[in-house]
This record gives structure tokens, sequence and C-alpha cells, in this order.
């Protein structure tokens, strides 16, 4: 009885465990949607596809795929920076020349490049899942952190979940206390308002772009490890997963879309672990609907939506 | 002279010399001498039409009332679903399966409906991807009703009058019916008060509900004839194909079917039509032309299609004109 | 504008009409013995087997002065392992009437949506890896040269339990026909045996995240987990398990026998069931072994050895009775006892009244990265 108890209780546990880390990935993503969201209404479908692109790139250029291999380190730093333009990158090509064109026409284009980003990773890089092979990946990270009886904590989960507490204090710190900062918070509250006041529209969408592509590249890295998986099709499942998660925290809220992250991550982990494992995937859907349906603006919501 | 879109959408049952014509090349195709590529073309002839009645399904929602759907391939699903377990579990006739499906998805339409009403833009287009993500879940995972992942294999072909349509000509000749038959409801439809009210819903929600349209009640009437059309088309496939697997209807049909209707104009039904009949042979004519390293990349086409058609010509290639 | 509409229209269907038929008017001095599989897609590393399997098995019977003098050409088809595209793959070669029998599909799901087409065309088909049991009984045309989901899922529990002598056993298996299949199977078995079923937990194919469920089964100490499923993911799930401190045993069936499996070290000690061991093969299997190196410098899967032998059966059939479809299946119905049998590298095949094969399966385990025989067979 009392063995039952123990087990159950650090089953429980490591379920917590695996719960936090998967949320604060998604936390890391989801700050994406919601901060391009916050600035130009736009929900855009090809974040997931850019954290896809992360974990592609960073797999390249440790495994020497494009011809040179580098260390782990400053692979990951390219892979981060080469996301960030490609958010920006994105943005200008795409959604910038729709500006003023009806909100359908930039979703269905957001819709277009996911499919087209997508597809153009399963031509360079095949089908296939991929794998960081061990000898490339600093060893530490595999072996466990923490163990107590049953439970145990590996040490990417411990960089994971501080690479995201880190990321996101930094981000808040952005948001909060420099001029860009409050340029983003200012186009947030009335585009044209700000506008009027000299603010430069456009650069800001860009750092907003740069800013949150470069966090869901990091994102990227982190599940390419963690799962130990790279393919084509990774991005568009997180991507809606984390976009749930920005829903549910109140879509355009910073502070939302970490607590939606994590929310989501445990309600995951253990609905797949104590309700029924066939529909874990389901569980991401249902909150977003509920959510959406019930209290759109979430928990954190600022936004009221535009309509009567 | 008026913009030549209406002209062309208002025209297709009265205008001899634009109807004739398309009559005839479609009747006269599975007689053409083709040899033994034949069956093949008849197939994709057929696959075409299918095609056609879902962009003309799925145009009423986001062509008419301006809403964009996400998940229209759940209504696809549940059409095949309703009528191949039906055939299946009871044996009945196409024609009895059929309205019955047809209803189903209407049921559901108005279910996923009715709560949806007040949500902007992006907002309903999340949730009907939702929506569908999670049929697509209890297709696969409810075994006891679905068979799950093995699929519904055995699935009788469609019949008329007793007789069993076992020839591709004849199944070609079935959905060609259909399609009519759906393309004349849409179209009077379109001209009517209630097309009417869509478009002014979809020019202005609020203007539309100050001049006492009731939107509420036209848009569940647009979800419903949207969702059964879906599955109608879905009852059909799933007897001419006389196999139905959970794989049939993913995500990337519902952007498939919308890909077809921004290439032909978004709310224009000849539109719905033409991209339909480019789009779905150039798949396969991708598949034979293309190089095999590249025919898994063949939608990497569609999606840079939907992104240059929303910069250059976001009103598809047969603009329903605004002015 | 309207007429312009009409000629477009026109244009288009009478181009892809030629497209088509260009394709179709092809050469007649050929036999063509059509192989569909998913060339491309995420199971393209299956079908990369069931091509080579086919090409070395032509190469050897052209070199040998082909079937009655003729030259045999494969002619592949690429179905993503899609019932959608497997229909239409299925109707090409069903109405190419120099066709007498296809090699095909891989999955079971494409198998079974391309199985009316050529049972309304008459066509035999061999598949040599569609495991899911109502394929047999659903077409007098459709044969297989690879054993049904339940003999393999009612192996397994032997195996576990009479030679590795385990006795609580979890079972996480994906959500499709040929896991749940198996997994159906070696439970009923596992019953019989008294071999204990401690849980059974499922996962989609797009799943990348097992832990929360390897989580459960640690706590449940079972001696091995058993993987229905297919090697991309059981490569993952191995992995997650291993960083869990999960120390069981792990096992699965005949798709996780694939190279992937190899580049992992945690799979080390993982055991499979094949159709067919390299190193305990006869001359016959050396020399294909052999080849098949030389030829593609890969190993060679049990997908490409089934497939050698699909092709071999298939060529026997045209051989002996011509490009006739009826006469090819009642050939093929024919070999009926073992006696009969048509002698591969994977064996004695022949089939029972349902077109299925009966036929041995052996174990392989992974051991410092390659695959070797188990050390011991059930016999």
């Amino acid at each position: 009885m009392l063995n039952t108890l123990l087990e159950q209780s650090s089953l429980f546990l490591q379920q917590l465990v695996n719960g936090v880390t998967l949320g604060s990935i998604y936390a890391l993503i989801a700050v994406g949607y919601t901060m391009v969201y916050g600035v130009i209404q736009l929900i855009n479908f090809a974040h997931g596809e850019i954290y896809m692109l992360g974990a592609f790139l960073s797999f390249s250029l440790v495994t020497g795929f494009f011809g040179i291999g580098l260390p782990f380190g400053l692979a990951v730093v390219i892979a981060v920076i080469f996301c960030a333009l490609a958010g920006v990158f994105l943005d200008i090509v795409a959604y910038r020349p729709l500006r003023r064109a009806p909100r359908l026409a930039a979703l269905i284009t957001a819709i277009g490049m996911s499919i087209f980003l997508q597809n153009l990773a399963l031509l360079i890089w095949g089908a296939q899942i991929k794998s960081f092979p061990r000898a490339v990946v600093p060893a530490f990270l595999f072996a466990p952190a923490l163990q107590f009886g049953d439970v145990v904590i590996s040490w990417l989960q411990v960089v994971i979940l501080t690479t995201a507490v880190l990321l996101m204090v930094m981000l808040q710190l952005i948001v909060h206390y420099t001029r860009i900062g409050r340029a983003m918070r200012a186009i947030a509250q009335d585009k044209t308002a700000a506008a009027l006041m000299g603010v430069n529209v456009d650069r800001v969408v860009s750092y907003t772009f740069a800013l949150g592509s470069g966090l869901g590249g990091v994102a990227g890295i982190l599940v390419g490890l963690y799962y130990n998986a790279v393919y084509p099709t990774m991005g568009y499942f997180a991507g809606i997963k984390a976009f749930a998660a920005a829903v549910l925290g109140g879509i355009g809220s910073i502070p939302g879309a970490i607590l939606g992250g994590g929310i989501l991550g445990l309600a995951e982990v253990f609905g797949g672990g104590y309700i029924s494992s066939s529909y874990s995937d389901g569980i991401a859907y249902a909150v977003m609907i509920l959510v959406i349906l019930v209290k759109p603006t979430g928990l954190f919501g600022r936004f009221a939506r535009d309509k009567a | 002279m008026k913009n030549k879109a209406m002209h062309l959408d208002d025209r297709l049952f009265s205008d001899k010399k634009l109807y004739l014509p398309l009559l005839a090349v479609v009747l006269i195709l599975p007689w053409l001498p083709m040899g033994i590529a034949g069956p093949y073309v008849i197939r994709i002839a057929t696959l075409t039409l299918v095609y056609m009645v879902l962009a003309l399904g799925l145009n009423v929602v986001p062509g008419f009332t301006g809403l964009l759907d996400l998940g229209y391939v759940g209504f696809f699903g549940i059409g095949a679903y309703t009528a191949g377990l039906l055939t299946v579990y009871y044996h009945w006739s196409l024609w009895l399966v059929l309205p019955l499906a047809a209803l189903n998805g209407a049921l559901w339409g108005i279910l996923r409906g009715a709560p949806t009403l007040r949500l902007s833009d992006d907002y309903f287009a999340i949730v009907t991807f939702g929506f569908s993500e999670l049929i697509i879940l209890v297709i696969k995972n409810e075994l006891w009703l679905t068979r799950g992942p093995m699929g519904v294999p055995g699935i009788a072909r469609p019949d008329l009058f007793g007789i069993v349509l076992n020839q591709p000509w004849q199944t070609y000749y079935l959905i060609f019916f259909f399609l009519l038959l759906v393309l004349w409801t849409v179209v009077r439809i379109r001209s009517s008060r209630l097309g009417r009210a869509w478009f002014a819903i979809r020019e202005d929600e609020i203007a539309a509900e100050c001049v006492g349209v009731n939107v509420a009640r036209y848009k569940i009437i647009a979800f419903a004839l949207s969702a059964a059309i879906g599955a109608l088309a879905g009852a059909f496939y799933a007897r001419w194909f006389r196999f139905i697997h959970p794989d049939m209807f993913k995500f990337w049909e519902s952007i498939l079917i919308l890909c077809l209707i921004v290439f032909g104009g978004m709310g224009s039904i000849t539109g719905a039509l033409v991209g339909a009949l480019v789009l779905i042979p150039l798949t396969e004519i991708l598949r034979i032309v293309l190089p095999p390293e590249f025919s898994n990349a063949r939608y990497l086409v569609f999606g840079l299609l939907i992104v240059v058609m929303m910069r250059w010509r976001p009103a598809g290639l047969l603009p329903v004109e605004k002015d | 504008m309207k007429r312009d509409l009409s000629i477009i229209l026109t244009l288009i269907f009478m181009l892809s009409l030629l497209s088509f038929s260009a394709r179709a008017r092809a050469q007649a001095e050929t036999i063509k013995i059509p192989v569909a599989s998913p060339f491309t897609g995420p199971l393209a590393s299956f079908g990369e087997g069931v091509k080579n399997g086919a090409l070395l098995k032509a190469d050897e019977i052209n070199a040998g002065g082909g079937i009655n003098g003729k030259m045999v050409e494969i002619v592949l088809g690429d179905e993503l392992c899609d019932p959608k595209e497997a229909a239409a793959v299925a109707t090409k070669f069903a109405n190419d009437p120099t066709v007498a029998i296809v090699i095909g599909h891989l999955c079971s799901s494409a198998t079974l949506a391309a199985l009316p087409i050529y049972k309304e065309a008459k066509l035999p088909a061999i598949t040599p890896a569609s495991t899911n049991p109502q394929i047999g009984k659903s077409s007098p045309y459709y044969f297989r040269n690879v054993y049904k989901d339940d003999f393999q899922g009612d192996f397994l529990a032997r195996y576990a339990k009479q030679v590795k002598n385990f006795k609580k056993i979890a079972i996480f298996y994906e959500v499709n026909d040929y896991a749940m299949g198996l997994k159906k199977a070696f439970i009923r078995q596992a019953r019989k045996l008294g071999l204990r079923v401690i849980g059974a937990e499922s996962y989609m194919a797009e799943t990348a995240d097992f832990k929360a469920q390897l989580s459960k089964f640690k706590m449940m100490r079972p001696d091995a987990i058993f993987i229905p499923g297919y090697a991309p993911q059981a490569t993952l799930l191995i992995s997650q398990a291993r960083s869990l401190g999960l120390k069981c045993a792990f096992f699965g069936a005949d798709g996780l026998d694939d190279e992937i499996m190899l580049k992992n070290p945690d799979a080390d000690g993982l055991f499979v069931t094949t159709p067919f061991l390299v190193d305990q093969g006869g001359a016959q299997v050396q020399d294909f072994v052999k080849r098949y190196r030389e030829k593609f410098s890969i190993e060679p899967n049990w997908f490409a050895a089934n497939t050698y032998d699909a092709v071999g059966l298939a060529a026997a059939a045209i051989a002996a009775v011509g490009l006739d479809r009826e006469k090819v299946r009642a050939y093929l119905a024919g070999i009926s006892s073992k006696e009969k049998a048509y002698q591969g590298i994977t064996g004695a095949t022949y089939f029972d009244k349902n077109g299925d094969c009966l036929k041995a399966a052996f174990v392989k385990t992974i051991k410092d990265g390659k695959w070797v025989s188990a050390e011991k067979q059930l016999q």
C-alpha cells in the first residue's frame, strides 16, 4: 500500500518535471505568436516552421550537412540568428505588402508560407527523422542531473528550463525598459497614433519578428535535442499547440503566453499519462476551442476583439 | 457593361454559348479514344469533379460570408464515414445513404457554427481548424464505430434503381450529376435574398445587422449548406473509392480545397470550378512529369501559389468584382 | 472572355489526355512488372528496400536471358503510403493490358485501397510487406509472401515467454492497423501462456514525445516493452525511455527492422522478428547479400529480400503461363503446399486458400550497432 503510494507520488513528480519542460518549450514558441499578434493582429501560421528551421539548421551545421561541421555552441548561435533574420524576411516578403489588405488575405498568406516552408524543408532534408549524433552534442546534456528514487531529471531538462526562464526575463526587460520595447507596446495599443508620434512602424514590426523568431529558433533547437528528432512536420504540430497556449494565456500578452505554455504542457502530459494517450494531442485543440468560445480574451488578454 | 465575373456566375445556366461547349466536353470525355489510359483519365476526371463539389461547398463560407474555414475536411470525413459505415453495416442504397450523410454533415455544421457566431475572422479560422482535428482524432480512436486506423474496406459501389454502377464512366456521370445539382443550388441561392444577405455580412457585418439582416440566422444557414455539400461529396467519395481511412482526411485536404477557391477567386462560383479543374489534374501531371525526388514536394507549389495569388491577384483568376 | 475560357478548358483537357496517352503508348518488347510502394515520403526508407530488391531480381533475370527471351522491366509506382495515391497508381496498372501481375503495396492501408481495383480488373498482385489479416480474405487475386500480423504477434509472445522468460510486458503501440493487429494477437497468445501484459499505451504516428506514458511504464517495472509500430518512432521512444532511466528490454516486429535503429546507441539489445536472416542463410542468401551490397552499397533488409522473392515468384508464373492474368492467378494459387513451394532466399513460399503464406519467423537483435541473429531461435 505504502509502496504504491510512493510509486504514484514519484510518477506524479516525474510527470510534473516532464510537463514543466514541455510547457517551457511551448511558452518559448507561444511568445512569438503573441508578440506578432500584438503588433499586427496576424496569426503567423509560419511561426512553427521557423522553429522547425531552427532545429534543422543547428542539426545541419553540427553534422556538416552543408559541407562544414561547426562546434555545437557556434552552430546554435548561427541557427538562432538565421531564424531571427528568416522571421524578418518572412514579414517583409509576405506580410508587409498586405498590411492594408483584408485580414483574411494575410491569414491565408501565412498558411501558404507555412506549407511552402514545410515542403521546402522536405525537399532539402527529406522526410525522415534526423537525430543529433551523440558525438557532436555536449555529452553532459544526456546525463541525469538529479535522481531520487524513480524520478529522473536530465541535464537537458534543466538546460531547457533555465534557458526558457532566462530568455523570458530578458524579453520582459526588453519590452518594458528599452525604446524599442516601448515602441512595440505603443503600436500594440494604437498603430496609427504610434505612427503619428514618430514611431517607425515597419522597423518595430521587423524587430518584433526578429525577437519572436529567434526565440522560436531556440525552442526548435532545444526540442530537437530533447526528443532527439528533427523532421519537416515538427513545426506544424508544435506550432498549433503553442498557438493554443498563446490563446489560453490571452493572445497579445507575453506573461499570458508563458503561463499558457506551462498550463498546456502540464495538461498534455497529465492528460496523456492519466486519461488517454490517444487523445493527448486533442487536449490542446479542446483547450483552445473552449477558451475561444468561453473567454476569448484568455487569462491575461488585454485585447478586446474588434467586433461589436 | 457590368462586370464579367458576375456574368459568368449568373450565366452558367442561362447562356447556351457558355454551357453547351462545357457540357459537351464533360459528357464526351469518357468516350474519347484514350486507349489504355482511359480508365485512369476517367478516374482523375472523377476526382476533379469531386473536388469541384468540395470547392463549391467550401466557397459558401469564406467566399459568400467572408469567414475563413480551415476545417472543411472534417465535413468531407463525416460524410464519407456516415455513408461508408451505413453501407457496410446496413447495405443501404446510395440514394438513402447520401441524404443521411448530407444531413449529418449539416447537423455538425450547425453544431460547430452556432457557438462561433460572434467570433472574429482569425478566431473563427482557428476554431474550425481545431474542430476538424478533433473529428479526425475521434475517427482514428473510436474503433467500435469507425474501425479507426484499420479503415473501412468493402464499401459497396453506388447504385441506381437497383443497378450497381460498376463502370468508371457511370460513376463519372453520377458525380457530374451531383455537381450540377450543387452548382444549380449555389447559383440560385447566390442571386436570391439569402445570397444578398450573405454578401452584406461579408462586406460589413455590423452594417448588415443595422439594416435588419438577421446575421446569426443567415450565417447558420451558410454553415449548414456548406457542411452538407462537403458531406455529400464525402458520401459519394466513400462509395466510389470503396475504402475509407482516417489518413484520407488530413488537414492538408482542407488546405488543398482552400487553394482551389483562392486560385479561382474567393466567392466566385466559376472560380471554384476552374480552380479544381486546373489544380487537381495538375497534381497528377506533376507526379508523372517531376522526377521522383521532387514528387513529394509537389505541395510546395501550392504553398507558393497561395502566397503569390494573395500578393498579386488576391481576387483570384476569375474575380467577383466589387465596386 | 467566355470563349477564351472554353478554349482554355478544352486545351487543358486535351493536354492532360496527351500526356497520359503518350506515356501509355509503351513498348511491348519487354515484360512489365510494376512495383508499387512509397518511394518518397516518411516511409521512403522502407520503399527503398522494396525498390532495390525488385531491381536486383530483374537484373538477375535479364542477365540470364530474361523470361522466355524477353527482358523484364520494373515499373515503379510511388504512392507515398497514401490510400488515395495508391488507388490512382493501382488504376494505372490495372488498365494496362500488358501488365499481368503487380508487386505491392507496402502499407496495409494502401494495399486495402488498391485491392478492389485489382480485384475488379482480375489482376493478381503479391504484396511483399502488408501484414494486415484482412487482405488475403478480401480478394482471390491478392497473395502475399510475408506473414500476417496475427502470426507475428503470436510468435513474439511465445518467444518472450519461452525463450526470454519475461514475466511482465508493457505494450506501447502506434494507432494504426498494423500495430493494433500485432498487439491484439500478442495479448491473446500472452494470456494463453500466462505472460502478464501489465499496461498498454498508444501513440499517434506524428508523435515525438513519449515521456508521459514511459514514465507511467517505469513505475510498473516491466521486464520488457513491446513496441508494435515503425522504426522512426521506436528509435525516439527507446532513447526517451533510457533518458528516463528505464532499464528494461525492448522488442518489436518487422516494422522496427530498419537501418535507422542501428544509429541509435540506446537500441542495443533490441530484438525483432524478421522473415530473413543474413548471417544464417545458405549459399543463395549469401550470394544475394553480396550482390546487394555491391550494387547499392547498403545492407539488405527484409523488404528487399521479400520483394526479391516476390518478383521471382511473378517471373516464375509468367515464364510458366505467359501474360494471361487468370492463368497467372491460377498458377500462384496452385503453389499450395510445401512440395510445390517456391524456393527463394526467404525460405519456401507457398500459399493457403486465402493467398496468405506460411513461413518461418526468425529473431534478430542489435549488438554493437549491428543486426545479428539472436542466439536462440524459437523452433
